[in-house]
């Protein structure tokens, strides 16, 4: 399948989701703005760069296969088919189920407006705080909060030890951890591994701490991440089902320099139990009202690097999630993988602004105003109700 | 002389960098932190020395009135409990205001001697109630003035003091052809007398014999203390009658004065092997495990010229071009580690237990949270509760404790191990990674990990460990790296 045609089929995605929209005059934004305080959205903010390119893999592109020679699949080996031009990461099966009851699409080749650097503390501080550059100081849900309309429950959560970025501002949000410590994530034993390198006493102990000490499960442990992560969703869940409208957390450990395959399905099996268990624990009347947004501070890069890794890149994929999504799509202008068509000759060319995304979501789930969405909640932003995005 | 260097004056000789404190740029300026140290009070007894001499004695005397009612049959439970609890609250608040007092403090090379000292002198609040309220007045009391003059002031201060004299059953201790003893049968208790000779002066193997043992511990009998005042005591009825010999002098208190082991401290203490002992000790504290000897020599030279000064000492040691080569032999003890860390991240001031106050307060915050939780039906009330109460203390007290360093409770008379092997193992390390990454995630948030490294470690992060900080894949882990880095965990 060629570039152009994968586009075409994009469009064509679109326009069904469209045709389905009108179909369900209940699914139409005006309805949901008229639905005061049942609405939620939560936000997963996956740090460390989310290679997007893995988990929906454009096996239909010609370039793929020789660009991911290790890391890339196909339906023959492995790959579960979305739409006959992207496949699934086997590591996110339990995704699958989502995506045939049209609650789940993907947005591939977006970004925020952060280039050239590809530092993660500062693409992750533009993403979360939602401006053209490092310029908002606060986060952008925190805004949401203010500009949900006046008389709607718009209680706000991030689940984690203390306030992250996106849900810091003048609005009052809670902030609660399932558990003291979180499991470090794969990549950030990797990088731990790298500090104790050239010191030859910290790196046998730091070994030795992976390997056997029983104390240190928790910090190292497998089980116990899975274990983190289903805390996480669950206790988020748990508070959207009352009176909490909005809510926000992480996932760690998608900065795959060296050994992606490992690493990578460990971080896509997080963001799968994440995404199931905030279904199970929201139950079917909460999660039909409900868009979750998954993103991260930028893609990676097209090609594997030496070290069976992928390294920092711009265009990346975001993810959606929710009842109250006509899902089962892979959404987004497809720019291709041509030598000619990659950013910098690196990078997958984002084609779309990831704020768009989450502003058409902000628009359907609360009403919230296009004037006071590219005005407050994401300045700098283009975005007008005929977005793309509103009917998907 | 090798070249001073500011960044390794504050983590070899100090608590590490922090913030709006100018390190010491030479061993001058190390040296002048001791007289500007010690004009400070310290922030514990946090009543003061007489305060603290008020209270010990309150509850003591509360608590033998209780014991001698319960013997008649009417035991006041309440009264046990509630004094118990009193002690245990004085003793948490004295270890939280010494750890502050280090994170504190712009006089790191007095700071780090007090706890060498106090490590030197050990003694344990763990020993038995009243040690929970007097150990940390000994530290106040008989350590800190006393560390920059002649080591016989602080031998003399530190072993007449009620804390060692009951953490090392001094005031058990019957010379057996005293009156006392030739009365009751009660005997000699030699602790005192061998750890004075092993551990406080001369050494372990450096030629004593058991008799010396023996001998010192006669010498020593008499010494006690009031278990009412708390006060060191001199009773003549138990002290054993001379003549006793102790390497070769010959101790003979024929009047009963009490003076004889005032003696025995001179003598000790003006031993050349104690100056050997001592001097060695420092620079395997602050350099290196097994130092040079012509380090040592340095600094024994020094001692025999000044009569064991130590501030001559220190400064033979701080200007000699070792103290200044080959940083980041010792790996940090736990205190270390968890005070440069709270120093790094510059925790406000007046505002330290203000911060863990805060923390607390916010902690009480959540709770609508923790309700509604409750009403979802998500169960975590109990596990709110815990985390409110656990958080202080998990990120303080509680985590020396898990690092096997608590404050004032050493694992035995010898102090807390001081070897690089000590601290650094597996379940060590693991902790301080878990350690970092809560106070990260706590007091991090808004921090840039380059940032944080050029103010934790300086010039003295390898370019691999800058690289690496750099790269981290969110901010948390890369601030939690500059913590758990080779470089901050070694000194």
């Amino acid at each position: 399948m060629t570039r152009e045609q994968s586009f075409l089929l994009s469009r064509r995605g679109f326009l069904a989701g469209a045709c389905c929209a009108a179909a369900a005059p209940v699914l139409t934004p005006v309805t949901f703005a008229a639905m005061p305080g049942e609405n939620r959205f939560v936000t997963i903010v996956l740090r460390g760069a989310m290679d997007g390119l893995d988990l929906v893999q454009p096996y239909g592109d010609p370039a793929f296969a020789a660009l991911r020679p290790k890391l890339g699949l196909t339906p023959d080996t492995g790959l579960l088919d979305l739409d006959g031009f992207f496949g699934l990461n086997p590591a996110a099966a339990d995704l699958l189920p989502l995506w045939k009851a049209g609650e789940l699409s993907f947005v591939q080749a977006v970004s925020t407006p952060y280039r050239n650097q590809r530092s993660h503390f500062d693409g992750q501080d533009i993403l979360e705080t939602g401006g053209n550059d490092k310029s908002q100081k606060t986060g952008w849900l925190n805004r949401t909060i203010a500009a949900i309309p006046r008389g709607e429950s718009r209680r706000a959560i991030d689940v984690s030890s203390s306030m992250e970025l996106i849900l810091t501002g003048p609005s009052d949000a809670d902030s609660w951890s399932s558990q003291t410590n979180f499991a470090l994530a794969e990549d950030e034993i990797h990088f731990l591994d790298r500090l104790y390198a050239e010191d030859a006493a910290f790196a046998r102990v730091f070994d030795e701490a992976k390997q056997t000490s029983s104390s240190a499960d928790s910090l190292y442990g497998d089980a116990k991440r899975g274990g983190g992560i289903v805390d996480i969703a669950r206790l988020a869940g748990g508070m959207l089902t009352k009176d909490y409208r909005l809510a926000s957390f992480s996932i760690n450990g998608w900065d795959t320099h060296v050994g992606q395959q490992a690493q990578f399905r460990k971080a896509a099996g997080d963001l799968t139990v994440a995404i199931t268990t905030l279904k199970q624990a929201m139950g079917d009347d909460v999660w039909k009202k409900t868009v979750v947004l998954a993103i991260t501070e930028f893609g990676r890069t097209a090609r594997e690097n030496g070290t069976g890794g992928t390294d920092h890149g711009t265009g990346g994929t975001a993810v959606l999630a929710g009842g109250a999504i006509i899902g089962g799509k892979v959404l987004g202008d497809w720019p291709g993988l041509g030598d000619d068509k990659l950013l910098d000759g690196r990078d997958l060319m984002p084609t779309g602004d990831v704020r768009e995304v989450a502003a058409a979501m902000l628009y359907r789930q609360f009403g919230i105003e296009p004037s006071v969405l590219t005005g407050k909640v994401f300045p700098g932003l283009s975005f007008d109700a005929s977005s793309p995005y509103m009917k998907v | 002389m090798a070249l001073a260097n500011p960044t390794l004056a504050a983590i070899r000789y100090g608590y590490g960098l922090r913030p709006g404190q100018k390190p010491a740029t030479d061993a001058d300026a190390l040296l002048a932190q001791l007289k500007a140290g010690a004009a400070q009070k310290p922030r514990f007894p946090r009543e003061g020395i007489v305060g603290r001499k008020e209270a010990a004695t309150r509850i003591v005397s509360l608590r033998a009135a209780e014991a001698k009612a319960a013997k008649e049959g009417k035991p006041n439970e309440a009264i046990r409990q509630q004094t118990q609890k009193e002690a245990q609250q004085i003793y948490r608040q004295d270890a939280m205001a010494r750890l502050s007092q280090a994170v504190q403090s712009p006089y790191g090379f007095y700071e780090r001697l007090a706890c060498f000292w106090v490590d030197h002198f050990s003694v344990s609040a763990l020993k038995s109630l009243p040690m929970r309220m007097l150990v940390p007045l000994y530290e106040a009391q008989a350590i800190r003035p006393n560390m920059t003059g002649p080591f016989r002031q602080l031998l003399q201060a530190s072993i007449l003091n009620p804390a060692m004299l009951i953490y090392l059953d001094q005031d058990q201790s019957v010379g057996p052809d005293s009156p006392a003893g030739r009365r009751n049968g009660r005997g000699l208790n030699e602790n005192l007398g061998r750890e004075l000779l092993e551990l406080h002066t001369l050494g372990a193997g450096s030629g004593y014999t058991q008799d010396d043992v023996r001998n010192a511990a006669l010498v020593l009998t008499g010494l006690s203390v009031d278990n009412r005042s708390l006060e060191v005591v001199f009773r003549p009825r138990f002290a054993q009658e001379g003549p006793l010999a102790v390497l070769g002098h010959s101790y003979d208190d024929d009047e009963g004065s009490g003076q004889d082991h005032l003696l025995l401290l001179d003598d000790l203490a003006a031993n050349p092997k104690t100056a050997q002992h001592i001097c060695r000790k420092l620079a395997a504290h602050f350099i290196t495990d097994d130092p040079p000897q012509d380090i040592v020599s340095a600094m024994t030279g020094a001692w025999q010229e000044s009569n064991g000064n130590l501030t001559e000492v220190y400064r033979a040691m701080l200007t000699h071009p070792r103290a200044w080569s080959d940083p980041g032999q010792k790996v940090k003890q736990p205190f270390d580690f968890i005070v440069s860390g709270l120093r790094a991240l510059d925790l406000p001031d007046e505002s330290f237990t203000t911060v863990l106050q805060d923390m607390d307060d916010e902690d009480n915050k959540v709770g609508p949270v923790g309700k509604a939780m409750q009403m979802a039906g998500v169960g975590v009330s109990q596990e709110e509760a815990r985390r409110r109460a656990g958080r202080t203390n998990a990120l303080t007290l509680g985590a020396l404790q898990r690092m096997g360093q608590p404050i004032w409770q050493p694992s035995s008379p010898a102090g807390f191990p001081d070897t690089a092997n000590a601290w650094l193992s597996a379940s060590q390390l693991s902790e301080r990674i878990a350690w970092a990454r809560m106070v990260a995630r706590i007091f991090g948030q808004k921090r840039e990990p380059m940032d944080f490294l050029d103010v934790a470690l300086a010039e003295a992060a390898s370019p691999q460990t800058r690289k690496i900080i750099s790269q981290a894949p969110n901010r948390i882990h890369g601030l939690t790296m500059v913590m758990a880095s080779p470089e901050f965990n070694r000194r």
